[in-house]
């Protein structure tokens, strides 16, 4: 059978879990880029607290990057929902 | 206010909704299922998160537009809080109170964002990343006000706002070589020339895909903390509905915790503030000194 209409009684079942599933992965990739991005700083900051300023401004920057990636992801889950 | 009329579905039954909608029995059936689908969680999350009408208290001016509203309310709060700044401090003697918060941020966009990254242009797109900063930090602040929204959570508004990036990105690579120079500057030096038909739709993706990271960024940071901040507090009317013993307990957990992601929301507000800022810098910069 087509695979959209074998699922088309569980299209909303479907996006709602997937879109779950979407946003609980991401949360495993975010946690794990923006983790070793704070621990790395936080050595940084240790070994070298001149550079503190610095390292900082360099950690929200790469910060917000890994985030805006995780956003996308996330803005698909909610598109999944909302046009399930 | 949404939440509010969850409760009071909660405690009080949908009936009383669907009753107003009797007397055409024809109609009960489809005023059910529009009561159900307008309490339903979801319907209340997109309620809070979407634009809609507002209309202004004690009035009968209705405004199309939340959203809209609110961007004029935090373009004037930053307007009249800089120009009040701005009076102070050509009054003379140490700038006090608003003053000195604007300058220190005003000095730091100079400062650590626009020269480090643009580098002597940046004195020239000092105004623009100001603006920007100002603006978002107002409009997701204001946002965080009950009765108000963050025009900033709707992606019109953050496409918007990296339209103006993107244009002032182009302008800085324009404005110094030509379109002709701005253009060639996008190829790296020293490419082989049978990269070329790979290089230049790639380069003329990147052109757009900056400001496109942007609205998404700024979009989603600010639509996401309102959704988390609504779930939370719909857990209390949610749990009710099973047990109200349990919705009493589940108060004390969800309100601290919608009370943490308030906090956090404040921070965010100045972090994606700056970051849109930083990066817009970054990229202007990235125009304004192409790698040669």
């Amino acid at each position: 059978m087509d695979p959209a209409t074998a699922i088309a009684p569980y299209t909303a079942a479907v996006a709602y879990g997937s879109a779950g599933l979407a946003a609980g992965l991401t949360i495993i990739g975010a946690a794990a880029g923006i983790g070793r991005l704070a621990a790395a700083a936080m050595e940084g900051i240790a070994r070298q607290p001149n550079a503190a300023g610095d390292i900082r401004g360099a950690m929200l920057l790469a910060a917000a990057l890994i985030e805006g990636a995780t956003l996308f992801s996330l803005v698909v889950s909610v598109l999944l929902v909302l046009l399930k | 206010m949404n939440i509010l009329s969850l409760l009071a579905s909660a405690t009080e039954g949908a009936a009383e909704h669907a009753a107003e909608h009797a007397p055409a029995a024809a109609h009960a059936a489809e005023a059910a299922g529009h009561a159900a689908e307008h309490d339903s969680p979801a319907a209340i999350l997109m309620h809070h998160i979407l634009d809609h009408p507002v209309k202004i208290w004690f009035t009968n001016i209705e405004i199309p537009s939340k959203h809209l509203m609110f961007i004029i309310v935090a373009a004037l709060a930053v307007s009249i809080i800089v120009q009040l700044a701005k009076r102070r401090y050509k009054a003379g003697g140490v700038p006090s109170g608003a003053a000195s918060i604007v300058e220190t941020f005003v000095l730091y966009v100079r400062d650590e964002i626009a020269e480090k990254n643009i580098g002597h242009d940046g004195r020239k797109f000092t105004p623009l990343l100001c603006s920007f900063f100002f603006f978002i930090l107002f409009a997701a602040l204001i946002g965080l006000m009950p009765f108000t929204a963050t025009p900033t959570s709707n992606i019109n508004v953050t496409l918007a706002l990296a339209a103006v990036s993107f244009v002032a990105q182009q302008y800085a690579g324009i404005s110094k070589y030509g379109v002709g120079g701005h253009f060639h500057n996008l190829i790296p030096p020293g490419l082989p020339a049978w990269l070329l038909p790979i290089m230049i739709p790639v380069e003329i993706l990147g052109m757009f895909t900056k400001p496109f990271a942007l609205m998404v960024r700024l979009f989603a940071n600010m639509l996401a903390g309102h959704i988390v901040i609504t779930c939370l507090l719909m857990l209390i009317p949610l749990v009710a509905k099973v047990s109200a013993a349990l919705g009493i307990v589940s108060i004390f957990i969800a309100i601290p915790l919608a009370l943490f992601i308030m906090f956090l929301e404040v921070l965010v507000a100045f972090i994606q503030a700056y970051v849109f800022t930083l990066l817009s810098a970054i990229f202007i910069g990235m125009y304004a000194h192409p790698s040669h």
